[in-house]
């Protein structure tokens, strides 16, 4: 076997088998002697401050430009070595270079920080982010990430903007009108001519249930009731309601969107609530516009089977009268004859109300707007303000009452709004606090880092008492924030930047090669590895279960695609795996198979980086510029395998620099197709860069656990640490990580105790 | 008095969009300030799509897929289309297409990262990946005060997606990065704030300056209580307070000019990038509202950036089977020329609606597309190869430029000099940009 002496990520880059490597195949051009270009690289500091100049001799090693051909070359190995130890110290320089005289504590709240902030501030739901611009994501695969996270106008404006809607809603005028009440039984829903092509990016419309709401508020919350039962007692899965709103034909399409969708479960009525807010939803113009006759908006419910499909009746037709022809136009043909609704479906809908606007309970006191302001800051900033910090906004209150004339009312809320674009409220600035602020500091650490909101009441009120930082009381917190349910957000978030799941979002189905894909499937795959994740967290089990497991997260439609049976529900249950299963652990995982193609074929490069990079913490480097295609010019190129292609590719030294080293990881995993389905493959016996040869996925795994174990524990935990700061990590982490990383093996690789450890540290750290 | 050629109500209603626009004369009157905005506008807009185009070898069946025109060119001579630019045939004679040029800086970057340096010709810093302003912004600093909007960034993706990979085309004098918007409603909204949500905001103008102020204070006493990372971070945020208090200002100036009327109805705003043809439809047509209107003169829109845009599905929606991404890369083997070349038609089709809408909408005594210029392209020429962009310049024929014509240059004429002459035909005193050596020759 071949040694691998690559560095793994955490060493010294030039470590000790880099040097003698470039003391071989460069100092006799670039040396003592000679320093030919005027490069000398025996002196060069091996510092962050010279990194441009390691950058170019990379990208001259990657281009085979170095060293020249007439020059003693090196073998593909001494290459590998030399190429990834100084691709591990240029991302290092990268980090230290971007963090510029220091690390970036401060940071802003990300776009989902800011939505779940503004809404357990202002107690109330509104889509706060949909107008700020999307994030975009660190080197390192993260969006909380302080140096990216940038600021621009356009965010200011759009803070104040949603701000001042915020608190229009929170803090209601008093004369608010009564909201309407629509109720409905079944048989009186009617609309029709609804489109059934695709078009404008919208599906087919073509609802089973349709309530109008002729006169709807323009603003303000809503809430539809729906009482349904199951129609079939005999139904192999439970179907769902999809319930949406919009508004009646515009010109092709009926713009919507969903309000919420519940299973249906049962054969008693059982009663659904939905809310949402009316200027969040498309709404009718103000000037009425399309072919239909009425003008007002309409809420669907479209009932779902289990695999996503819409239940119809087999010859469906809406109880419908159709628009009165114009003058001089030709008749319609004849109205549709009415159906009762529900006799042959699969789910009944017994009643259904609609009810709006909905007036919310003023958040702030107008008696006392002095107190109400000094406690909003408090809380808006997640820590406590002294007189001095509040006095600024109580003479902005003043003012705006004195000199613009300003109701009241209007002048709390535009000083609310300022607190809201103040920089203690949007960037994570808790310990510049005067009283307990260490304690404030970790409050916020803790909520953001699992429910990425503000603290809630228990936190504040131990930040305050200034007990937070004790030990006892900070694994206590843990616990209780881990084991509510808020910490999904923990696990969808982390799970996402982590491993890259947003991919999937961007992968196109080729629908040619996949008929039946239905884009709920992306959905359920992303699902799985959410509850796989958080099955580990909520049960405290090893992390290496991610890897290999005997058990998986499945709903019946995933079961199905996967060719397992047992769950009936769209909701994840814990399935234990057949003995030859493939699906135990991440590369088990269709999600990864499905962001690892071009929707058409498997993408064995995308998988390996894959690998390399999430799994592993060892991403290779970019493509070099001017990267040849593959042989086009061979007309028989495109009749060879995949596996023959990639062959072909590697046999260019150019190409096969880099390529030998990623390839293999992802040629194992031929047996699963761009959707993750089993397949044969004759492309799964492979090398790995260290000379292991393996067959297909089941020996990957092994390999992972047996030879990449550490590799893979340090990623966890790098890739943990890098979430928890909100910071891409640099030379000054390699201690913590050390340290990190010898408690996540002594706890059997559990996240809880490395939470724990991570956390307790920081506490440490601050002191 | 400019004249205005009558538009039937059909047309106003299914073409333009507009019912009652505000044209930019009509405008000037109403508001004493803004006869600053003297003589005829001048506009720019730069649309660029990623990972380039088909470029079958000369005499292969394959060639009239090929983006870039057959035979060797030259000023005043025919231009032979080929497939992909054959949409261009009825608007050629305002549009000169281009081979050679490229960035030179730019040519050593990594293939997928040039979508950044498309505007800014220059390559970004290594380790930080620091990019410098671009073209559109630094005309908007010379002419954005005299229009409500200094320009307008649109892409597919929103945002500023992260460097190498960036989803915006603008970037600012420090060279930050610009978000751009990507939701056909939320620029109309931006644009022609006809909700009531918008009108209030509008209203409080006088507070916003207050409440900006105390921020800044805010922001000002934060500072001595954090490391220096931190307050590196408050400059970007007190810069961006800065401005704006400035967009602040410039509003009161705006704020009783009556904002264009403009029908949102024949607009179909409620697409996403997942059907293509509608979405592009709805950014073009803003795009010509935008101007038309006279909101704003300068302009750009990102089709797609190389990362994993959310335009890699395009070709889908005329039934290419494979992403943009693959389509670029398989463009080399067995019919993957005509693939791509047949996706390139679909895309110049799109810009040809945009091109004709500004040629047909009468102004003064010319029309929008001769004071408009349009420049469309791409920083690959084929995928990963950041030499020869496909590009082309359409529009400005009241502003120097004579069209009509395949222009060839060798690779030592940089791209920079086609922006010196973008910048000279808006009329600014400009002598270079960049790495520029002078304007290009063969467009006056």
């Amino acid at each position: 076997m071949v040694s691998f002496a690559v560095p793994a990520s955490g060493e010294d880059p030039f470590h000790e088998a880099v040097e003698p490597l470039l003391e071989k195949l460069c100092y006799e051009c670039h040396g003592p002697e000679t320093q030919k270009g005027d490069i000398r690289l025996d002196s060069l500091p091996r510092e962050y401050t010279h990194a441009e100049t390691w950058h170019d001799a990379l990208d001259q090693l990657n281009r085979g430009e170095m060293p020249p051909r007439k020059a003693t070359q090196p073998s593909a190995e001494e290459l590998n070595v030399l190429t990834s130890g100084l691709n591990a110290f240029l991302r290092e320089a990268a980090a230290a270079k971007r963090a510029e005289g220091g690390r970036v504590e401060a940071r802003r709240l990300t776009r989902y920080e800011y939505n779940n902030t503004m809404r357990d501030l202002l107690g109330i739901e509104y889509d706060f982010a949909n107008e700020l611009p999307p994030e975009p994501a660190s080197p390192d695969g993260f969006l909380n990430n302080g140096n990216t996270l940038e600021i621009s106008p356009t965010q200011i404006e759009t803070y104040l903007k949603v701000a001042r809607r915020g608190l229009a809603i929170a803090i209601p005028d008093p004369s608010l009108e009564e909201a309407k009440t629509y109720r409905y039984q079944q048989s009186e829903t009617a609309l029709g001519y609804l489109p059934n092509r695709n078009d404008g990016g919208h599906a087919p419309v073509q609802p089973e249930y349709i309530l109008d709401v002729p006169e709807f508020p323009r603003e303000g919350k809503f809430r539809v009731t729906i009482t349904a039962k199951l129609a079939n007692p005999d139904g192999a899965d439970f179907p769902k309601m999809v319930v949406s709103m919009g508004h009646v034909p515009g010109i092709i399409h009926v713009p919507r969107k969903t309000i919420g969708e519940a299973e249906l479960s049962s054969m008693e009525p059982e009663t659904f609530t939905f809310t949402g807010r009316m200027e969040d939803f498309p709404l009718m113009g103000l000037i009425p516009f399309g072919r239909s006759g009425f003008k007002g908006q309409i809420v669907m419910v479209d009932f779902v089977n289990a695999d996503g499909g819409q239940l119809r009746y087999p010859d469906h037709r809406y109880a419908v009268k159709p628009p009165q022809p114009k003058k001089g136009q030709k008749a319609q043909p004849k109205p549709p004859t009415p159906k009762p609704f529900g006799s042959r479906l699969e789910i009944e809908v017994v009643e259904a109300e609609f009810v709006g606007p909905i007036v919310e309970t003023s958040l702030l006191s107008l008696e006392e707007p002095e107190a109400a302001i000094r406690n909003f800051a408090g809380r808006a900033f997640r820590r406590t303000v002294n007189d001095a910090e509040v006095a600024p906004y109580l003479s902005l209150f003043e003012t705006l009452k004195a000199e613009e004339k300003m109701p009241l009312i209007e002048a709390l809320r535009e000083t609310c709004a300022a607190i809201l674009v103040s920089p203690h409220f949007l960037y994570r600035a808790e310990g510049s606090g005067a009283e307990n602020a260490a304690n404030y500091q970790l409050a916020s650490r803790l909520s953001y880092l699992f429910w990425s909101t503000m603290p809630d009441e228990e936190l504040f009120a131990l930040a305050k008492e200034g007990t937070l930082t004790e030990e006892q009381v900070l694994t206590e917190q843990i616990d209780r924030l881990l084991s509510d349910p808020r910490s999904e957000e923990f696990v969808s978030r982390f799970a996402d930047q982590w491993l890259g799941l947003d991919g999937l979002d961007r992968v196109a189905v080729d629908p040619n090669t996949f008929p039946d894909f239905k884009e709920s499937l992306k959905h359920d795959l992303r699902g799985e590895v959410h509850a796989v994740f958080s099955e580990v967290l909520k049960n405290d089990l090893s992390m290496l279960e991610l890897l290999d497991s005997d058990w998986s997260m499945m709903n019946r439609n995933l079961a199905k695609h996967y060719g397992l049976s047992g769950p009936r529900s769209a909701s994840f249950e814990r399935v234990s795996l057949p003995a030859n299963s493939p699906r135990g652990g991440l590369l088990g995982h269709g999600a990864f198979h499905l962001t690892g193609s071009n929707g058409d074929e498997s993408h064995p490069i995308k998988r390996a980086v894959w690998i390399l990079d999430r799994l592993l913490d060892a991403p290779p480097a970019s493509p070099p510029p001017d990267t040849p295609e593959l042989d086009s010019e061979n007309p028989d190129f495109s009749k060879l395998t995949l596996k023959q292609q990639l062959e072909a590719h590697r046999e260019k030294e150019s190409c096969n620099n880099c390529h030998r080293n990623i390839d293999p990881w992802g040629l194992a995993l031929e047996n699963f197709d761009p959707l993750g389905s089993w397949r044969e493959s004759d492309s799964i016996n492979t090398t790995l860069p260290d000379g292991n040869e393996i067959v297909g996925v089941e020996d990957l795994k092994n390999y992972l656990l047996e030879n990449r174990r550490s590799w893979y524990a340090r990623s966890v935990v790098r890739r943990l640490m890098a979430f928890s700061y909100g910071r891409s990590l640099d030379v000054g982490d390699h201690e913590v990580v050390d340290a990190l990383n010898d408690t996540f093996a002594e706890e059997g690789y559990r996240l809880r105790p490395l939470l724990v450890a991570l956390l307790s540290n920081e506490v440490a750290a601050n002191r | 008095m400019a004249r205005f050629r009558p538009i039937s109500r059909r047309a106003a209603l299914k073409g333009a969009g507009v019912t009652l626009a505000l044209p930019w004369m009509e405008a000037m009157m109403v508001e004493g300030k803004a006869a600053a905005r003297v003589a005829s506008p001048k506009r720019f807009c730069a649309i660029q799509f990623p990972f380039g185009v088909a470029m079958p070898k000369d005499g292969t069946p394959d060639r009239p897929w090929g983006w870039f025109p057959m035979g060797e060119g030259g000023k005043g001579k025919p231009v032979e289309l080929s497939n992909p630019l054959r949409p261009l045939e009825p608007v050629l004679d305002d549009v000169t297409i281009f081979s050679g040029l490229s960035h030179p800086r730019c040519r050593t970057m990594n293939g997928h990262d040039t979508g950044d340096i498309f505007l800014t010709a220059n390559n970004l810093a290594k380790v930080t990946y620091r990019n410098t302003i671009s073209l559109d912004q630094h005309i908007a600093g010379k002419i954005g005060e005299q229009t409500r909007h200094a320009s307008l960034t649109l892409s597919t993706d929103g945002g500023v997606g992260p460097r190498t990979r960036t989803t915006t085309l603008s970037y600012n004098a420090d060279g930050q990065p610009i978000p751009a918007l990507a939701d056909p409603k939320l620029i109309f909204q931006r644009l022609f704030a006809q909700d009531k949500a918008s009108r209030d905001d509008m209203k409080k103008l006088e507070s916003s300056g207050s409440i900006l102020d105390l921020v800044m204070d805010q922001s000002r006493s934060l500072r001595s209580q954090i490391g220096r990372a931190d307050q590196q971070k408050l400059d970007e945020y007190e810069t961006s307070v800065r401005e704006v208090e400035q967009r602040v200002e410039r509003a009161r100036d705006w704020v009783n000019v009556p904002l264009p009327e403009v029908d949102a109805d024949s607009l179909t705003l409620e697409v996403t990038p997942e059907s293509p043809k509608e979405y592009l439809t709805a950014i073009y047509d803003l795009l010509y509202l935008s101007f038309q209107t006279d909101l704003t003169r300068v302009a750009t829109y990102q089709v797609g950036s190389m990362g994993p845009s959310r335009a890699r599905n395009f070709p889908q929606s005329i039934d290419i089977k494979g992403d943009w991404h693959s389509l670029a890369h398989g463009a080399g083997k067995k019919g993957g020329a005509e693939k791509m070349g047949r996706f390139d038609e679909f895309m110049t089709a799109q810009l040809v609606r945009f091109l004709t809408r500004l040629r047909d909408t009468q102004e003064g005594d010319s029309n929008l597309l001769d004071t408009t210029q349009v420049l469309y392209g791409s920083s690959n020429s084929k995928t990963h190869v950041n030499r020869n962009f496909p590009l082309l310049l359409a529009g400005g024929s009241k502003l120097g430029h004579q069209h009509g014509s395949y222009l060839r240059f060798s690779e030592k004429v940089p791209m920079s000099n086609l922006f010196v002459s973008i910048l000279q035909a808006m009329g600014l005193e400009d002598e270079s940009f960049v790495d520029s050596t002078g304007p290009l020759e063969g467009l006056s």
